[in-house]
C-alpha cells in the first residue's frame, strides 16, 4: 500500500496531475505514511523532470506543470512534518527577483518554482526590484543566496549595481550571488563579481545546491 | 517620396469573414470585461475622463466597445512622415510596401557567429551602409546596434538616434524607454524631420509608465505612432495562434483608443511582434511557422478589416547564429508571407540572430530578399507590349528566337531581377573565379558602399545643436542617478 502510494505520487508529478497529487498526499497523511518519504518522492520526481528537460525530452511547460504539482502537494506535507516535530528538508534560503526597470517574470518565476520544489525556501520579491529593495531583503531575511534575473541589456547593469551596493553595506560576504536572464553570460557574471551564472532553470537549481555546499 | 513597392495583387486571406468577426468580437469582450492595466496615474485619469471604466485599486481600464470601434475608424488608412530629405519621405499604409531595418544587440562575425559590442564608429558605418540600400526605407529605434561599446544604457537611445540622423536621411522610429522621446523630438526638430513615435505594451494586458508617457509626448508633437506588443505564445500570450491574436489585439487596441483620444486622427501603424516561445530556452522563436501564420492573420485583421497600416517585424532575424542557409530560409519565409498577406512595412534588413546580433553584410543580402518579395506583390503588367503577341507572331516557330529582338532588349532588365549579392555565375566560371558565395559578394558590396556612398551631411550648426542635446541628455540622466 505504501509503495503503491509513493509510486502513484511520482506518476502524478510526471503526468502533471496536481489534484491527484494532493489527493494522494492527503491519503498518505491519513494512513500515517512517513511524510518525509513522500516529500523525497516529490523532489526526486521533479529532479527527473529537470533531467529530461536538460536532455531535450521535456520542455518548459513541463517544468512549470511539474512545479505546480509540488506547489499544491508540498504545503500539506510540510504541515504534517512540522506537526510531528520533524523538519522539512530545507536546503537553504533564497531571495530572488527581477531587477529594476525589468518586468520579465516568467524565467524568474520558473527558477523560484524549481528551487522551492528542490527544497529551498524561496522569497520572491517580484519584478522591477530596486537595488535598495534587494539590500533590505538581504538584511531582513538573511538568505544564503541572492538570485537576480534580467532580461534586457539595458537592465543587466542593475545586477552589478546591487552587488556594489551590497559591498558598500558590508553585506557581500553574507550571501552567495547567482545571476541569470537572456543577455547574461558567464563572462558578465564573472565581470560583475557574481558567484555563479545559470543558463536554464534546472541549471539554476544545481548551481544553488553547489553554492550552498560552498557556504559550508 | 520613397516609392516602396506598389501592391497590385489581392492580399492573401487565410481567415473567412466570419472568423475575423469572431476574433474581433473576442477582442472587444476582453477589453470590455477584463480590461488592461495601466501603471501611469495620468493615463488612468485621462481614460476615465474620456469614457472608460477605471478601477483605481486594480489600476484596470475597461473599454466600452463603441469607443474601441470609433477609435479604429479614426485611424487614417495611410499617413505621411516627413524625412530629412524629401526623397526619403514616406506615406505609410494603403497599397504600399516598405522595408525597415532590423537591429541586434551586438555585431557578429558573419562566418563564426561570435558576437561583441560594436564601437560607435561601427554603428555609424552600419547606418551609412543602410542609407545606401535601395530597398531599405526606414529604421526602427536603437538600431543597428542596441549595445555600443562605452555607451551607458540610458544614453544608448539618444546616441543611436543621433548616429542615424547624421549618417542617413531615412526616417527613424523613436523609442519609449527612459525618456528617450524628449531627446528624439528635440533632435528631429533641429533637422526639420518627423519620426515615428513608439508605444509598446507589456503583455499580457499591461502598459507601464514609459509607454503612456511616450504616447502623450508623441501626441503632443504630432508624430505618427508605431504601436506594438511583443507577446510570446505560451508565455505572455496564449499558446494558440488565434488566442495570441486576440490578446495581442486587445493590448494594441487599448493603445489605439488612447492615442486617438490624445490626438484625434493621429497616424498609427501597428506592428506584429508576436512569436511562439521556443520551449527549449524560453526565447521568442523567430523565423517560425507561428510568426508567419500570426502575421498573416494580423494583416488581414488590422490592414484588411480595421483599415490600419501594419508592420511585420518577425522577418528581421533568424535563430541561426550565422549568415547561412537557415538564416536565408527563415527570413525569406516570414517576409514573403508578410507581404502576400498585406503588410505595409516589413522589418527585415540586417538582423542575424534573433535580436542578439546584426551585421551590414546581412543587410546587403536582405536587400535582395526585399526586392524579390516586393516585386512579387507588384505582380505583372498585362499590356499589348508585355503580351508580345506581335513579336511572337514575328518570331514564329524554330529557327526563330527572341534573343536578338528589340523587345527583349527593352524588357528583360525591367521584367526580371538580378540580385546584387548572389552567385549568378555558371559552374566553370565559378570554379575559375574562386568559388565565391553570396556572403562574399555582399562583403564586396559593403566595402564598395563604404568607399563611395556619402549620405547627405548635417550642417555645422545642426551638428552642434545635436551635440548640445546629447550633452543635455547626459546631464538629465546624471541628475537622476541613471549614469
Amino acid at each position: 500500500m505504501n509503495a503503491e502510494i509513493l509510486r502513484e505520487l511520482r506518476m502524478a508529478v510526471m503526468s502533471y496531475d496536481a489534484m491527484k497529487a494532493e489527493e494522494l498526499v492527503r491519503r498518505a497523511v491519513d494512513e500515517g505514511l512517513d511524510p518525509l518519504a513522500c516529500a523525497d518522492v516529490l523532489t526526486e520526481a521533479i529532479r527527473e523532470v529537470g533531467d529530461k528537460f536538460e536532455e531535450g525530452e521535456l520542455f518548459l511547460p513541463d517544468l512549470m506543470a511539474a512545479a505546480s504539482v509540488l506547489e499544491r502537494a508540498t504545503p500539506i506535507l510540510k504541515r504534517e512534518i512540522e506537526r510531528s516535530g520533524k523538519k522539512m528538508r530545507n536546503l537553504g534560503r533564497v531571495v530572488i527577483g527581477t531587477v529594476f526597470g525589468d518586468i520579465h517574470s516568467i524565467g524568474k518565476t520558473l527558477v523560484a518554482a524549481l528551487l522551492t520544489a528542490a527544497g529551498f525556501e524561496v522569497i520572491d520579491l517580484g519584478v522591477n526590484v530596486k537595488a535598495s529593495e534587494f539590500i533590505d531583503a538581504v538584511k531582513r531575511y538573511d538568505p544564503d543566496i541572492l538570485a537576480m534575473s534580467a532580461l534586457l541589456t539595458t537592465t543587466a547593469p542593475e545586477q552589478r549595481k546591487v552587488i556594489e551596493a551590497l559591498e558598500r553595506e558590508n553585506l557581500r560576504g553574507k550571501v552567495k550571488i547567482m545571476v541569470g536572464g537572456g543577455p547574461i553570460t558567464q563572462e558578465f557574471a564573472e565581470d560583475i563579481g557574481a558567484d555563479g551564472y545559470a543558463a536554464t532553470a534546472p541549471e539554476a537549481v544545481k548551481l544553488a545546491e553547489k553554492l550552498i555546499g560552498e557556504k559550508g | 517620396m520613397r516609392k516602396g513597392f506598389m501592391r497590385k495583387i489581392k492580399p492573401l486571406e487565410i481567415l473567412t469573414k466570419e472568423q475575423v468577426e469572431a476574433i474581433h468580437r473576442g477582442t472587444l469582450d476582453i477589453l470590455e470585461r477584463t480590461g488592461v492595466r495601466f501603471e501611469d496615474d495620468r493615463a488612468l485619469k485621462f481614460l476615465e475622463d474620456s469614457g472608460c471604466h477605471v478601477d483605481y485599486k486594480e489600476r484596470r481600464v475597461r473599454f466600452p466597445s463603441h469607443l474601441v470601434e470609433e477609435s479604429i475608424r479614426r485611424c487614417p488608412s495611410s499617413f505621411y512622415v516627413k524625412a530629412r530629405d524629401p526623397e526619403d519621405d514616406m506615406r505609410i499604409g494603403g497599397n504600399t510596401l516598405y522595408f525597415m531595418s532590423f537591429a541586434g544587440l551586438r555585431i557578429c562575425d558573419p562566418y563564426t557567429g561570435e558576437t561583441r559590442a560594436p564601437t560607435l564608429a561601427e554603428n555609424d558605418e552600419a547606418v551609412r551602409i543602410s542609407d545606401a540600400l535601395e530597398n531599405l526605407d526606414c529604421f526602427p529605434s536603437y538600431t543597428p546596434y542596441f549595445e555600443i561599446e562605452g555607451v551607458e544604457p540610458p544614453m544608448l537611445c539618444p546616441i543611436s538616434t543621433a548616429s542615424r540622423i547624421r549618417n542617413s536621411t531615412k526616417i527613424s522610429r523613436s523609442a519609449q524607454i527612459a525618456d528617450a522621446p524628449i531627446w528624439d523630438i528635440k533632435m528631429a526638430e533641429v533637422v526639420g524631420m518627423q519620426m515615428l513615435g513608439n508605444m509598446e505594451a507589456s503583455p499580457p494586458l499591461t502598459y507601464y509608465e514609459d509607454a503612456t508617457k511616450a504616447a502623450f509626448k508623441f501626441g503632443e508633437v504630432g508624430f505618427p505612432v508605431y504601436i506594438a506588443s511583443g507577446g510570446v505564445m505560451g508565455g505572455s500570450a496564449p499558446a494558440t495562434i488565434v488566442g495570441s491574436t486576440i490578446s495581442n489585439n486587445a493590448e494594441m487596441l487599448a493603445a489605439v483608443v488612447m492615442l486617438q483620444l490624445i490626438r484625434p486622427g493621429i497616424g498609427i501603424v501597428a506592428n506584429d511582434f508576436v512569436f511562439p516561445m521556443n520551449m527549449r530556452n524560453g526565447s521568442p522563436h523567430f523565423g517560425s511557422l507561428g510568426c508567419s501564420l500570426h502575421q498573416m492573420i494580423f494583416n488581414q485583421i488590422w490592414h484588411g478589416y480595421y483599415g490600419i497600416p501594419t508592420v511585420n517585424a518577425a522577418a528581421g532575424a533568424s535563430n541561426s547564429k550565422l549568415v547561412d542557409y537557415q538564416n536565408g530560409y527563415e527570413k525569406m519565409f516570414v517576409a514573403l508571407t508578410a507581404a502576400l498577406s498585406g503588410a505595409n512595412i516589413i522589418a527585415l534588413h540586417g538582423g542575424v540572430t534573433a535580436e542578439l546580433s546584426y551585421h551590414p553584410i546581412q543587410a546587403i543580402l536582405d536587400d535582395d530578399i526585399a526586392c524579390l518579395v516586393g516585386r512579387t506583390i507588384e505582380g505583372v503588367e498585362v499590356t499589348p507590349e508585355t503580351m508580345a503577341i506581335e513579336v511572337i507572331n514575328e518570331v514564329g516557330p524554330i529557327p526563330g528566337h527572341f534573343l536578338d529582338k528589340e523587345h527583349t532588349r527593352r524588357w528583360w532588365k525591367k521584367e526580371h531581377f538580378m540580385p546584387k549579392a548572389a552567385d549568378m555565375l555558371s559552374y566553370p566560371e565559378w570554379l575559375r573565379k574562386g568559388r565565391k558565395k553570396a556572403l562574399e559578394y555582399a562583403k564586396d558590396r559593403m566595402e564598395e558602399i563604404l568607399k563611395t556612398h556619402k549620405p547627405k551631411p548635417l550642417s555645422e550648426d545642426e551638428n552642434r545643436e545635436i551635440d548640445e542635446i546629447l550633452r543635455e541628455a547626459r546631464e538629465y540622466y546624471k541628475e537622476r542617478e541613471m549614469l
